[in-house]
């Protein structure tokens, strides 16, 4: 009860002019930049910091936090319409949403479709923050090394059976991934991997233009190839009313979108695992669950279960970023320095001595989810429009956003470099009829990976033991062998129970 | 949404109006530097960080005591190649206006990776100031095992092994000189290097190290909060304030005090002219005695003032350059 009189106290806080202004500003802000791809929310915020030293932290707060928060809608919609994740959480939003906008052709239910699912779990995950905010940050803590890689295991292990209809080539590809996160410099030790004397790689491959290559301009070699056979089926559902979800939709969309709502919450708690970690494991979990479409054809339920998830996570990442002072993410890390810019002490002691502003950004939160829906949903005529630009045009223009992406993500042409050798190789992939996800969520897992199973067997001095005494990653280890002992048992069960069928058959 | 606008209105009119000020003080100092277009700053790290954070403070205060010459600052951060790409791009500015108008935030930190990795060198830059200096202590946790670092040297002696967290570069430097000191193996005590002290700090809030390394800027609020007790000050002097309970080690038998003292400067390109150089020095000189510096900076993040001038800045870390590189073998 104390705590709904905080928020409430928060919303209080929360209606001047000037902070409602700040939010809205920040909403249309994040939806502008969320859609671009290679402006991520990191950026977005970054950006935008310098500009609010001047304002008064609250204001300043409650502007980066809408912005931040927009940011997560408006990555699905180039991911939906255009195949091109606005940020990398958006890549699981491009399987199915994609194909739901061109194949079956509801580009305005599949937009409608995941900003609903990221404002029921945005909704879900700012509920758990208000009732359990500093205990759902202590149970982040819980997970250390040792905790974190038992869990990336478990993703990782997965990705292959999950996405695409071919499980050898989703290993193939999570190998590859791996291999292209190796390069660079070592993240414990520091020494330089496959840097082959080149500075720049010695940095790594940087995320953001390999995603728009691989998979953005990818599509655009692919877009000049069948430029000429391609025959635009104009959208023509292009009014309000027209990309409304029936009924139905909503049925299949709601389970997916609360189940995921809690599980992605709890993803975006955890040290370092952020809102691409969560999408990818609440579009996982759906894979467990009926769908009524298989998923990666355009099935609701798999634009539901990611969007939410990853809408839950950018809200699980406040608690331990106000509880404790600690960032969930690169994003959460800008907001955090932007904390003590203006004077503000981020750690446990935020919530005792600065009540106003960590219950005022909590209420904004809320607030900006709400206002976020709506201006995204009355973008949404205007979006689905971008189907009808003929190709000749759409190639140019997306293009130069690719360029341009990749370029601002480090300010140099490195950036460009990547993205065009990626987009080839994504295209290669592409004609191969290989998925680029598993490549991308591998890319993105691989150094938490590492990183985590390195600081584990510092702790244990080798030994393996250490991931069967801790009891969280003992659970994981048999969730693990389950998933695998599953997948090698499942063609001798078929077999077994198709024997025993045609057995009682005769 | 006025405020935003009086800021970007007020550089503004402060650019139109600086020509007529600059007139009337032209006989005063005719030969002199001043900045005649937008200074280029460049991070090497990623914004929101302890690098970004001391050179926009620098900026702003700098900015606002009309020691920009009425120009702007642009801060870039440019993180390809761990840094290493920027530190070599602005090694090769070629001298004239541009080489006047590019600076470059540098510490022990950046130093390092830079000499130990790659063949660029300080002798590649020009050094403008030293700011401050910065130094660690060694924290338990709540959930900490041990209650003392003397507790912990009892116990590593009796065949215990201790995991400390920490960040990278100078933070391992002072650990291999702890550990080095103590005369014990670096798997009797261990390190877990993170990417930025907020990581080693989450580890041990969740108890899964004995000992956190850090700076006092990112440990203060949890030691306020009680979360972290400093057991021992990687200093030769004990720290003040709510760090005083923390012991040297000299104070804990018979060992030397360890103390790596990690170094925040200002570098320019090798071209920049000696006028540029005069100025720049002489406005960081200005910063570093400035109350906002001294109390929003310094005294806020426990830093030591260390002011010093181009030329005691340059020996200094040229000093530095070679006991390190004898360090590593290079």
């Amino acid at each position: 009860m104390e705590n709904i009189q905080l928020l409430m106290h928060g919303f209080a806080v929360l209606f001047t002019v000037q902070n409602v202004g700040a939010m809205a500003l920040g909403a249309v802000l994040g939806l502008i930049v969320g859609a671009m791809p290679g402006i991520g929310s990191l950026a977005g915020v970054a950006l935008l910091l310098p500009l609010t030293y001047r304002f008064n932290p609250t204001t300043a707060i409650i502007m980066l936090g809408a912005l931040y928060y927009a940011n997560m809608y408006g990555g699905a919609f180039s991911a939906i319409l255009l195949n091109i994740p606005g940020d990398s959480p958006a890549v699981m939003t491009a399987l199915d949403g994609y194909p739901m906008a061109t194949v079956r052709k509801r580009p305005g239910q599949a937009l409608l479709t995941s900003n609903i699912s990221s404002f029921i779990g945005g909704l879900v995950g700012m509920v758990i923050l208000t009732f359990t905010g500093p205990a759902l940050a202590n149970f982040g803590l819980r997970f250390g090394p040792v905790e974190m890689t038992a869990l990336l295991l478990v993703a990782m292990t997965s990705i292959g059976w999950l996405v695409g209809e071919n499980p050898t080539k989703g290993l193939l590809l999570t190998a590859f991934g791996i291999l292209l996160a190796c390069v660079g410099m070592d993240t414990l030790s520091g020494s330089p991997r496959y840097e082959f004397g080149n500075i720049y790689l010695l940095g790594g491959i940087s995320f953001t233009p390999f995603v728009i290559g691989i998979v953005g301009f990818a599509q655009v070699i692919k877009l000049m190839e069948e430029r000429s056979l391609q025959v635009k089926a104009a959208a023509d559902k292009l009014t309000l009313r027209g990309s409304m979800v029936t009924r139905h939709d909503l049925k299949r969309l709601l389970p997916p979108a609360l189940r995921s709502g809690v599980l992605g919450t709890f993803v975006g708690v955890l040290p370092g695992a952020g809102a691409t970690t969560a999408s990818f494991m609440g579009y996982a979990a759906q894979k467990s669950f009926k769908s009524e479409e298989p998923l990666g054809s355009g099935a609701i339920e798999g634009i539901a279960a990611c969007e939410s998830a990853n809408n839950a996570a950018a809200a699980g990442a406040f608690a331990p970023l106000l509880a404790l002072g600690i960032p969930g993410s690169g994003t959460g890390a800008v907001l955090l320095g932007g904390l003590m810019m203006w004077g503000l002490n981020p750690g446990p002691l935020l919530f005792v001595n600065e009540p106003d502003f960590a219950w005022g950004l909590i209420a904004s939160l809320f607030l900006a989810n709400l206002v976020t829906l709506l201006i995204a949903w009355g973008v949404i005529p205007f979006l689905i429009k971008i189907l009808s630009v003929p190709t000749r045009l759409l190639i140019p223009c997306i293009t130069v956003i690719c360029v341009v992406g990749s370029y601002s993500t480090s300010n140099s042409m490195y950036g460009v470099v990547v993205m065009f050798l990626s987009g080839i190789v994504g295209y290669v992939l592409q004609k191969a009829r290989y998925s680029t996800a598993p490549v991308l969520l591998a890319f993105v897992l691989a150094p938490m990976l590492e990183s985590n199973m390195r600081k584990s067997f510092i702790i244990s001095r080798g030994s393996l033991g250490i991931f069967f005494e801790k009891p969280i990653s003992l659970t994981l280890l048999v969730v693990l062998s389950a998933i695998v002992l599953f997948t090698a048992a499942r063609p001798l069960l078929v077999r077994a129970g198709l024997l025993k069928s045609k057995g009682a058959g005769q | 949404m006025k405020k935003t606008s009086a800021f970007v209105v007020l550089p503004l009119v402060l650019a139109i109006a600086s020509p007529l000020f600059a007139n009337g003080t032209k006989e005063a100092a005719d030969s002199a530097f001043k900045p005649s277009k937008d200074i280029e700053w460049f991070v090497s790290s990623s914004p929101g960080g302890g690098s970004d954070i001391y050179t926009r403070m620098i900026s702003d205060i700098m900015t606002r005591g009309d020691l920009s010459g009425g120009q702007s600052f642009l801060v870039a951060n440019k993180t390809d190649g761990g840094g290493e790409v920027v530190r070599l791009q602005v090694s090769r500015v070629a001298a004239g206006a541009q080489a006047d108008h590019t600076l470059l935030t540098f510490n022990s930190g950046d130093l390092m990776p830079m000499v130990k990795n790659t063949a660029n060198r300080l002798e590649n830059f020009t050094p403008i100031a030293l700011m401050a200096v910065d130094k660690q202590l060694l924290y338990i946790g709540e959930m900490s095992k041990y209650k003392s670092f003397a507790e912990i040297i009892a116990a590593v002696k009796g065949g215990a092994k201790v995991v400390i967290a920490g960040s990278k570069g100078d933070d391992v430097a002072t650990y291999e000189l702890l550990v080095k000191e103590l005369g014990f193996t670096q798997s009797q005590i261990a390190y877990i290097t993170n990417d930025a002290t907020s990581g080693a700090i989450t580890s041990i809030l969740g108890g899964h190290v004995d000992l956190v390394i850090s700076k006092p800027a990112a440990a203060d609020q949890y030691v306020v909060a009680g979360k972290l007790t400093p057991v021992l000050a990687l200093s030769k002097t004990r720290f003040t304030g709510n760090l005083a309970g923390a012991p040297r080690l000299s104070e804990l038998g018979a060992y030397k005090d360890v103390e790596f003292p990690v170094w925040r400067g200002v570098v320019a390109p090798k071209s920049m002219s000696p006028a540029a150089v005069a100025y720049w020095s002489r406005a960081l000189k200005e910063v570093s005695e400035s109350a906002a510096w001294q109390s929003d900076y310094i005294g806020k993040f426990k830093l030591q003032p260390a002011y010093m001038t181009s030329s005691e800045t340059a020996a200094f870390m040229a000093e530095f350059q070679a006991t390190y590189l004898k360090s590593i073998g290079k």
